[in-house]
C-alpha cells in the first residue's frame, strides 16, 4: 500500500516542478494509476465488487480520458511551450514539502488517529490536496489550473479511501460523473478563452479591476 | 406526490427549446410553468404535514421547505422578466434566436439544479446538486460571451470550484466521524442522530472546512472575489437568480452541517464563526460599495453585505436571531430581484452601466424608476418594508446576547451602506435626463414582474402570513435541533 502512496506524492512533487504542459499532463496521468493502482489493492484485499467498479471508473476517467482531452487541448491551441510559473520550481518544490511537512503535523496532532497507515494516507492526501491548490494558484495558463483542480480531487478521492473506506458506492459514482463534467466545461471556456484573448494566461486577465 | 411536478416542470421546460424556436413562445410557456410550480408548491406547504419523504432520496422538512418556496417565488419573477428581457436582446441583435433558445435551456436546467439541493437528503448529493448550480450557471455568467464577462465566468467557476472541493472534504471528515461511532450514511436525519458522539475536534475541523468551502458559494468575505464579477457580468435576469436564491442555498447546505456541529460541540462553536464571517462580510462590503461606480457592481457587494447580516443573525442565534436570519433570506431575495430587474431596465435604456453618467432615471422612465426608489429603500432598510424587520430582529437578538461590540458594528456598517447606497441611486435617479431621449413605456409582463415583487416585500413588511410563520417556527426548531 505504500508504493502507492508515495507514488502519488512523488507525481505530486513532480507536478510542481514541471515546465511544460505535456509533462505537467504526464504526470497526472501516472498519479491517477497510482490512485488506482491503490484502489484496485483494496478492492482485492476486501473483495468487494463496488470497489472494483470505482477502480474501473478510475481508470477510464482519470487515467485515460480526461488526460488526453486535456493533451488534445494542448495539441490544438498550440501551447505546449511553458506553463508561466509566478516561482521557480526549486522554490516550489521547497514549499510543496514544507505542505507535506504542515500535512503531517496536522493530521498527527490535531485528529487522532489510530492506525499508521491511517495518518499517513490521510497526510499524503491533505498534502496532496494542499499542493493542487498551489498549482492552481502559482502557474498562470488556464489548463494548468485545470490540472490543479483536478490534483485536489486525487487527493480527496484518497482522503475518503484512506479515512471510511470509500463513501457510499452512489455517491462515488455521482463524484466521478461530476468531475467529468466540469472538466469538460472547463474545457469548452478554456476554448472560449483562447478564442476571445488569443491566449490563456490567466494572470493577463484584469478586464475586470474591482 | 406533487413535489415531483416541481422536478417535472424545468426537465420539461428544459427540453422544450429543441421543439419550439420562436423565443417569445418560450419564454412566456417558461413563465407559465413556474408560475404552475409555486402555486402547487405553496399549496403543498399550505396541505401537507411535514417532514415527507421520498424513496430515501427527497426528504422535505420545514427548512427545506422554506428554501424551496424562495427559490420558486424567485425563479417565477425571473422567468416572467426574462419574456420582454430576451425578446429585446433578440430584437436588437444582440444575440441570435438559437442563444435564445440555449438561454431557456440553461435556465432550466439552473433551476432545476437549486431546486435539487434542498431536496436531497444525502449531504454528498447535497454536494452534487450544489456543483450542478455551479456548472450551469457558469455559461449563463458568460452568456454574451465578451471578454469581460468570459473572464468572470472563468473566475467563477475556477474559485467556486475550489470552494466546493474544501466542502467535499468537510463532508467526507463527518463521514468519518459518523462512521467511527457506527453509522455508515450521509444520511442527514442519520447523522444528527449520531452527533452527540462524535469526536469534537474532529467534527470543528470538519464544520470548518464546510463553511470555507460553501461560504465561497455563498459569497461570505474573505471569499467573495468572484461574486461582484459573476454577478455584474451574468445576462441579467440570471444575475437576480444568482443574488437573490443562489448564494442563500449554499447557506442552507451550511446550515445542516450547522445543526449537526451543535449538536456535537455545542452552539457556540458555530455561532463564534458565523458572527466573524458576518462582520468581515459587512466591512469589505461597506468599503467597496462607497467607491463603487457600476450599478450592478453595486448591488453584487450589496448582496455580500445581506449573507453577512443573514451570517450574523445566524451568529447571534437564539429564537429571534434565527427567525430574522431565515425571514431576512426571503426578503433578500425578492427585493434583490427587482433591484437586479430595475437595473436591467436602466442599463438597456441608457446603454451603460457606469452610474456617473446615468442621470434623470425617474423622467425617463417612470415606472422603472418609481420601482426602484421604493425597492432601493427596501433595500436599506426603511420600514415599512420587510427587510427593515428582519434587521431589526437580528440586532434585538445581538443586543439581547449581550454582544454589545459586534451589535454596534452591524449598526455601524449598516448606516455607512444605507448613505452610500442612497448618494449612489439618487445621483442616478433624479436629475435631468438625457435631452433626445424617449419616454420608457414598459411592456405588461415586466410591469406584473415589479408589481408582484413590490406586494410581496411591502406585505411582508406589513403582516406576517400564518404559514410561513408556522414555517419558519419549525425551521427554527429544525436548527436548533429540536
Amino acid at each position: 500500500m505504500y508504493i502507492f502512496l508515495i507514488g502519488i506524492i512523488i507525481m505530486a512533487y513532480s507536478m510542481v516542478t514541471a515546465k511544460r504542459m505535456m509533462s505537467l499532463i504526464a504526470s497526472f496521468r501516472i498519479q491517477s494509476v497510482f490512485l488506482f493502482l491503490a484502489t484496485l489493492f483494496m478492492a482485492m484485499k476486501e473483495k468487494s465488487p463496488e470497489l472494483y467498479i470505482v477502480a474501473g471508473l478510475l481508470l477510464l476517467l482519470k487515467v485515460i480520458l480526461i488526460p488526453n482531452f486535456l493533451s488534445n487541448i494542448v495539441k490544438k491551441l498550440k501551447m505546449n511551450e511553458g506553463i508561466g510559473m509566478f516561482l521557480n520550481p526549486l522554490v516550489s518544490l521547497l514549499i510543496a514539502v514544507f505542505l507535506t511537512y504542515l500535512s503531517y503535523m496536522f493530521t498527527t496532532r490535531i485528529i487522532a488517529f489510530k492506525a499508521e497507515a491511517q495518518v499517513i494516507s490521510f497526510a499524503v492526501s491533505l498534502s496532496v490536496t494542499m499542493i493542487g491548490l498551489f498549482i492552481m494558484i502559482f502557474r498562470m495558463k488556464a489548463l494548468s489550473q485545470v490540472i490543479g483542480f483536478l490534483v485536489m480531487e486525487n487527493g480527496l478521492f484518497l482522503a475518503a479511501s484512506a479515512l471510511a473506506g470509500g463513501m457510499p458506492f452512489f455517491v462515488e459514482i455521482a463524484i466521478f460523473m461530476d468531475v467529468f463534467v466540469s472538466v469538460i466545461i472547463f474545457g469548452m471556456f478554456i476554448y472560449k478563452i483562447n478564442k476571445l484573448f488569443t491566449h490563456i494566461d490567466v494572470s493577463k486577465l484584469n478586464t475586470l479591476r474591482r | 406526490m406533487n413535489i415531483f411536478c416541481i422536478l417535472i416542470v424545468p426537465v420539461v421546460l428544459a427540453v422544450l427549446p429543441a421543439v419550439i424556436k420562436r423565443p417569445k413562445t418560450l419564454g412566456v410557456l417558461n413563465a407559465v410553468g413556474y408560475l404552475l410550480v409555486l402555486l402547487g408548491f405553496s399549496w403543498f406547504i399550505l396541505k401537507a404535514t411535514l417532514p415527507v419523504s421520498f424513496f430515501k432520496l427527497f426528504y422535505i422538512d420545514s427548512l427545506s421547505a422554506f428554501f424551496i418556496f424562495t427559490i420558486s417565488i424567485v425563479t417565477f419573477a425571473t422567468a416572467l422578466f426574462s419574456i420582454d428581457y430576451i425578446e429585446r436582446d433578440v430584437t436588437s441583435l444582440l444575440i441570435s434566436r438559437n442563444r435564445a433558445r440555449a438561454y431557456y435551456t440553461l435556465f432550466n436546467l439552473f433551476s432545476l439544479s437549486m431546486f435539487l439541493v434542498p431536496m436531497a437528503t444525502n449531504l454528498a448529493m447535497v454536494w452534487v446538486a450544489i456543483e450542478m448550480t455551479t456548472l450551469t450557471s457558469a455559461f449563463l455568467v458568460g452568456f454574451y460571451n465578451t471578454k469581460a464577462s468570459v473572464e468572470a465566468a472563468w473566475k467563477y467557476i475556477i474559485i467556486c470550484s475550489v470552494g466546493i472541493i474544501f466542502a467535499l472534504f468537510g463532508t467526507i471528515i463527518f463521514y468519518y466521524a459518523a462512521s467511527n461511532v457506527g453509522v455508515k450514511s450521509l444520511n442527514w436525519l442519520d447523522m444528527v442522530s449520531a452527533g452527540k458522539g462524535m469526536d469534537k475536534n474532529l467534527i470543528k475541523i470538519a464544520f470548518l472546512f464546510i463553511l470555507v468551502g460553501y461560504g465561497t458559494k455563498a459569497g461570505l468575505a474573505p471569499m467573495h472575489t468572484w461574486l461582484p464579477d459573476a454577478h455584474s457580468q451574468a445576462i441579467s435576469p440570471i444575475s437576480a437568480l444568482l443574488s437573490g436564491v443562489l448564494l442563500k442555498i449554499a447557506i442552507y447546505a451550511i446550515l445542516r452541517f450547522a445543526v449537526i456541529t451543535n449538536k456535537c460541540v455545542g452552539v457556540e462553536f458555530s455561532s463564534k464563526l458565523f458572527v466573524m464571517f458576518g462582520l468581515v462580510s459587512l466591512g469589505i462590503s461597506a468599503g467597496f460599495i462607497i467607491i463603487q461606480k457600476h450599478m450592478k457592481r453595486l448591488l453584487a457587494y450589496h448582496s455580500i453585505e445581506h449573507m453577512g447580516i443573514i451570517s450574523l443573525g445566524l451568529g447571534f442565534g437564539g429564537v429571534i436571531g434565527a427567525y430574522g436570519a431565515l425571514f431576512h433570506v426571503l426578503n433578500h431575495a425578492v427585493t434583490k430581484s427587482l433591484m437586479f430587474f430595475g437595473a436591467a431596465n436602466i442599463i438597456k435604456k441608457y446603454k451603460k452601466d457606469n452610474m456617473n453618467m446615468i442621470k434623470g432615471v425617474i423622467s425617463s422612465m417612470p415606472f422603472t424608476g418609481v420601482m426602484f426608489i421604493l425597492g432601493m429603500f427596501s433595500l436599506i432598510g426603511m420600514p415599512p418594508f420587510s427587510i427593515f424587520f428582519s434587521e431589526l430582529l437580528i440586532l434585538m437578538a445581538g443586543f439581547g446576547k449581550g454582544l454589545y461590540l459586534a451589535s454596534g458594528l452591524y449598526l455601524f456598517f449598516i448606516v455607512i451602506i444605507f448613505g452610500a447606497v442612497l448618494y449612489h441611486f439618487s445621483n442616478v435617479l433624479f436629475g435631468c435626463k438625457p435631452i433626445d431621449m424617449a419616454v420608457e413605456k414598459e411592456c405588461t409582463s415586466v410591469k406584473i414582474t415589479f408589481v408582484f415583487l413590490f406586494i410581496l416585500m411591502t406585505a411582508l413588511g406589513i403582516a406576517m402570513p400564518g404559514f410561513l410563520n408556522r414555517i419558519l417556527m419549525s425551521s427554527i426548531a429544525i436548527l436548533q435541533g429540536v
